[in-house]
């Protein structure tokens, strides 16, 4: 070969090592791009008067005064809509049976529409559902509601070959030469007046119970039982794997049983996390029953066995890093060995032990499924710290599979999803950061 | 200085009884630092033994001829069927993907890592590993279902298309001229570089319609579901980079300088090193790196779950990545919710059963990475 | 502890005896005969007998009959790789951090065999301290350095750690170099200031000899020479033994000096004449630079 071929080689070389970080790079952060930007709209949102109104009735924050002249001027903005409907109501009631029946129901459609927009018409009965007692709360949510007022929907499956073809109409169309004619524009001119959307952080996004399906309020429930699930697991995992990982650096000696409980340890560590779940459901509810059914001890367990082997390799790892004169001072000087365990080298070993631990408990955090079938529920009460050896609980990583697959109205409540989404990472990078800059200054540490 | 301490020495010597206490005392504090630390042994027996307790059951009731060869799962239908292959075909498809995916980034990732970034980039690049290594499953899954099966579904045809020219045409560059050189160092000097160019020239076109050809295809292509077998793949693949690229990494640099400064002292380029020095060397670090790749990908459960599709069928025809897959775990996740409170009947064993065959996989797969590594150490060793 | 017993007889046939000859050539008036020093006010501190020391199959140390005098300072010479300092990490029984080590023969601290199954190890290294290579301080605070072997051995009280602490630090001439800063990480003390503060972690302890193994080969000239006025004053206090590298080191602090050789005590004896008149070929090659 020429060498100048050669050095081509050599350089698209580099370049496809280059390229693979890049592309590493960059998938972290398209991962975790949408998941800031949208999860940090869970916290800072354009609020309506809807959601200061709710705020006011339900939680009792925020001042009286004002969200009711508010909430006046925005009647105010909405009583034409209403006033056209009823005019509306009054002219079709002179028409045939038939028309009457299909006008009707085109007004009922469009009605429900605008009750979900803006809330119950006033003087209507109030609903059960808190979904259902206001208007939309957020702007975002208001302007997707705004295209269902406007338009109507029809599928289109005049292709076979293909599937079927979303069509808009706008009502307007459908109301041409009535009354109502005007309304659309009216609304779609007017609707920031009648919602007053208004920049909000909610912070208590963190701190606020959910309800009505998590329609409204916060993740308080699942952060709480997210925070029992890692810190129970810990209780577990952390002795035994500092404890396991003392016994495997310092007292045992070379032979096949050490190598057998090695390869045990490694095994552990391989097992998929499914079946770390299938096995508390079998072993921990089953078996022994230590609890009724799922709950957050039986979780714990679970989840403390998943994290062990991580718990015991970075521990002895840093009961390694420990110089050895460290242990032959101690032992010069008269000291036993457990005694010059537990004073020098824990001591010595304990910012390696603390970063593993760390980083566990960031996986403890977001292990989904060994909680599918010992701890999760996906509706509860947060729960006081004694319930947690009986009750299961909401987790943020079961909620947040739960919320995006299975809740009723998933595009509804994208934002809450989002913002669990964040809050889980952030908790997770927040434990990973601090094993990094652990790190760094243990060998900075090591170094001077 | 301490004189008058000095003529108090306590006694070298034991007494009979300290002598016996220390004895029983070390004994029973190691035995107990034993018993702790075999609580992680006795984990993994009980889980083999509970998952096969409960695996058992099924092959009794149903023997083992559907479980291995059908391929219709229809758990729920009135006369149940619990054929395994499809979903055992999905695990296996999705897997690939994931492997295809993250050995090749990874490797050349780890590469670039030991041996071409300087060591403050290094410090930076890290952290990245560590932060992908860290993101919980479910919240890739996550972003599967909701960023990234949308965009698939939506401008998955052009994606393939972008990505296929992305990758095929630097290779195709190279790859030409590397031939043309191969097959023209023979010939004199007077026709060798308009025989070299011609050949250029000739493979160029052959390349540029090839790829023009592939992207239309790419380009024709519909997506209608975006949950699928690509978009699992893709994650998965994502997932698995950290363990590949650390493990391998770990690997290339205990290759060790002295071979590198042998192959360099030759007049070796970086690349011819790296490709016919050191990555022979570290292969079967290389091998363990790609093990516990797949032994992530297979054992994930989450992202499968959300973003796989779950059709438990085998695609048509069977190398459709475009088409949605059910794996093992996302099975035994999902159906357990239902088969949960009938224990006893099929149904709930044959979800054991699928965790039993994990459970095996993931024994065998690390077995043989721990054969591997210990039989790497003795050959250095000798 | 029978043998024991019946050894403490024979003491006068087992020290080294110097030949002849060399009990003749030996002028200077300070105690060089060390059958003299057994019977008159030094003892002998420690003694071994056909003492060998194995890393697995390997003989480290050979058949070594060596009787070390009691509050004098010995050296042991020779060349890297010797067993010089496996020998001296065999007196406090450090070597049993080595699995693979094991030691035959018998080597006896005052009368107690060390090596004896019955023998309190943790005792036994309080009563042999020892400095290293390398200056370990623990990486915690100087005074929590000191303290640790006295907080070991039960002592609480404040006031007396206090104490101790201060005492110590001033008999290995560091206090006044330390005492505003009793409570900062000893690691951030100088290499010599290290070593000196360890060698004071060992008298805290009040050990009855002191091995120190190689304790200057990590320090720069001047710290070296601290340690060795410190050597120098501690004589007499303590029976110390000093594993060195350096003859002039060696010839400077020793009273004694045993020259080993590839796992043998080839020749033992007062250091002066060691050093002027070797019996031995070897250990005239050794001193005059032909190997090592």
């Amino acid at each position: 070969m020429r060498l100048s071929t050669r050095k081509l080689l050599d350089r698209s070389f580099t370049g496809l090592g280059f390229i693979s970080i890049v592309i590493m790079t960059a998938a972290l952060l398209f991962l975790l791009t949408p998941i800031f930007i949208r999860g940090s709209r869970a916290f800072l949102f354009r609020a309506t008067v809807e959601h200061r109104l709710l705020m006011l009735e339900k939680f009792k924050r925020g001042n009286p005064e004002k969200i009711q002249i508010e909430v006046e001027q925005t009647q105010k903005m909405r009583r034409p809509v209403y006033d056209m409907m009823s005019q509306y109501e009054k002219e079709i009631s002179q028409l045939s049976r038939l028309e009457k029946m299909e006008k009707k129901n085109q007004l009922r459609e469009l009605k429900k529409y605008i009750e979900n927009l803006l809330g119950p018409a006033p003087g209507e009965t109030r609903p059960v559902l808190w979904r259902d007692q206001y208007g939309q709360t957020r702007w975002e949510r208001a302007l997707a509601h705004l295209q269902k007022v406007l338009y109507r929907e029809k599928w289109d499956y005049s292709d076979p070959t293909k599937m079927g073809q979303k069509i808009l109409i706008p009502r307007t169309e459908d109301f041409k030469g009535t009354s109502l004619e005007n309304l659309f524009p009216y609304i779609e001119n007017n609707l920031k007046k009648m919602l007053s959307p208004r920049l909000t952080f909610y912070w208590r996004f963190l701190t606020d119970k959910s309800y009505d399906a998590h329609f409204f309020g916060g993740i308080w429930p699942e952060m709480l039982g997210t925070l029992y699930l890692t810190l129970g697991a810990m209780i577990f995992a952390i002795p035994m794997g500092v404890i396991a990982a003392i016994y495997l650096t310092e007292y045992a000696k070379q032979g096949t049983v050490i190598s057998v409980l090695r390869t045990c340890i490694s095994t552990l560590a391989g097992v998929p996390s499914i079946v770390f779940g299938l096995f508390g459901l079998a072993f921990f509810i089953n078996t022994i029953k230590i609890s009724e059914s799922k709950s957050v001890l039986a979780g714990s367990m679970t989840l403390a066995l998943l994290i062990l082997p991580t718990v015991i390799r970075a521990s002895e790892e840093a009961i390694r890093a420990v110089p050895v004169t460290y242990k032959e001072a101690a032992l010069s000087l008269g000291a036993s060995k457990w005694h010059t365990v537990l004073t020098v080298i824990l001591p010595a070993a304990l910012p390696g032990i603390l970063t593993g631990i760390v980083i566990s408990m960031g996986r403890a955090a977001g292990e989904t499924a060994p909680i599918i079938f010992t701890a999760a529920v996906s509706v509860g009460k947060p729960l006081k710290l004694l319930e947690t050896f009986t009750q299961p609980t909401p987790a943020l990583p079961w909620n947040i599979y739960n919320l995006a697959t299975e809740h009723e109205a998933v595009d509804e409540i994208r934002h809450v999803q989002f913002g669990m989404v964040l809050t889980l990472v952030l908790m997770v990078l927040v434990l990973n950061m601090a094993a990094i800059i652990l790190r760094a200054r243990i060998s900075k540490k090591l170094k001077g | 200085m301490f004189q008058n301490t000095k003529n108090k020495r306590e006694s070298l010597l034991l007494s009979e009884r300290a002598h016996r206490l220390q004895r029983v005392g070390s004994f029973l504090g190691q035995g107990f630092l034993f018993f702790i630390t075999s609580i992680s042994t006795l984990a993994v027996l009980f889980i083999i033994f509970f998952i096969a307790k409960d695996a058992l059951p099924f092959f009794q009731l149903e023997g083992f001829r559907e479980f291995f060869t059908s391929t219709h799962w229809y758990p729920s239908a009135e006369k149940p069927e619990f054929g395994v292959m499809a979903i055992f075909y999905g695990s296996a498809m999705v897997t690939i993907g994931a492997i295809l995916v993250a050995v090749p980034l990874g490797i050349s990732a780890a590469v670039c890592l030991s041996d071409v970034l300087p060591f403050i980039v290094r410090q930076y690049v890290k952290p990245v590993i560590e932060i992908l290594a860290a993101i919980p499953s479910v919240a890739y899954g996550f972003f599967a279902l909701v960023v990234f099966a949308p965009t698939l579904q939506k401008h998955g045809g052009h994606l393939l298309s972008v990505a296929s020219w992305l990758i095929l045409t630097p290779l195709a560059v190279i790859f030409i001229i590397v031939i043309s050189d191969l097959t023209t160092t023979r010939l004199s000097d007077k026709v060798r570089n308009p025989s070299r160019l011609a050949i250029i020239i000739f493979l160029g076109i052959c390349f540029a319609w090839g790829l023009f050809q592939m992207s239309h295809y790419f380009n024709g292509i519909i997506i209608t579901s975006g949950t699928n077998a690509l978009n699992v793949s893709i994650i998965l693949g994502i997932m698995a980079l950290p363990t590949v690229v650390s493990v391998s990494e770990d690997a290339l640099q205990a290759a060790g300088r002295e071979l590198r400064e042998g192959s360099y002292a030759l007049g070796a380029t970086r690349a011819e090193t790296i490709i016919r020095t050191i990555i022979p060397a570290a292969s079967s670090g290389i091998l363990a790196a790609t093990i516990l790749g797949v032994m992530r990908a297979i054992g994930e459960t989450m992202v499968v779950w959300m973003a796989s599709g779950n059709a438990a069928q085998v695609p048509k025809p069977w190398y459709n990545f475009l088409s949605p897959v059910r794996t093992l775990t996302a099975t035994i996740a999902g159906d357990m919710g239902e088969a949960d409170h009938v224990t006893g009947s099929s149904r709930y064993h044959v979800l054991f059963a699928m965790a039993l065959s994990l459970l095996l996989f993931s024994f065998l797969a690390n077995l043989a990475s721990e054969w591997i590594v210990v039989r790497e150490q003795k050959k250095l060793g000798k | 502890m029978k043998g024991a017993l019946m050894e403490k007889e024979e003491k006068k046939d087992v020290l080294l005896e110097p030949p002849e000859d060399q009990r003749k050539r030996n002028t200077s008036g300070e105690v060089t005969d060390l059958n003299a020093l057994a019977e008159g006010n030094g003892e002998v501190h420690v003694r071994t007998e056909d003492f060998s020391i194995f890393y697995g199959t390997n003989e480290a140390v050979k058949k070594v009959k060596m009787n070390i005098p009691s509050k004098h300072v010995t050296a042991i010479i020779g060349p890297s790789g010797c067993g010089k300092s496996t020998f001296l990490r065999a007196i406090n029984r450090m070597n049993d951090l080595i699995p693979s080590c094991y030691t035959k023969g018998k080597m006896y601290f005052d009368d107690h065999d060390i090596y004896s199954q019955k023998t309190d190890v943790v005792t036994l290294r309080r009563r042999i301290g020892m400095v290293f290579q390398k200056p370990n301080p623990f990486p915690k605070s100087i005074f929590d350095n000191i303290a640790y072997g006295p907080r070991l051995h039960g002592n609480k009280n404040k006031n007396e750690l206090f104490q101790i602490v201060e005492k110590s630090l001033m008999h290995a001439a560091l206090w006044d170099e330390v005492k505003d800063r009793l409570n900062e990480n000893a690691l951030g003390l100088s290499g010599g200031q290290q070593q000196r503060l360890c060698l004071a972690r060992t008298m805290a302890v009040d050990p009855e000899i002191l091995l120190m193994d190689e304790p200057t080969s990590a320090l720069d000239p001047k710290a070296t020479a601290k340690i060795e006025d410190l050597i120098a004053e501690l004589r007499g206090e303590y029976t110390i033994i000093i594993v060195t590298h350096n003859m002039q080191q060696a010839a400077r602090v020793s009273d004694y000096t045993a020259f080993f050789y590839e796992g043998i005590l080839i020749e033992f004896g007062d250091t002066k004449e060691l050093f002027q008149t070797p019996r031995e070929k070897q250990t005239e090659d050794y001193i005059t630079g032909r190997f090592g």
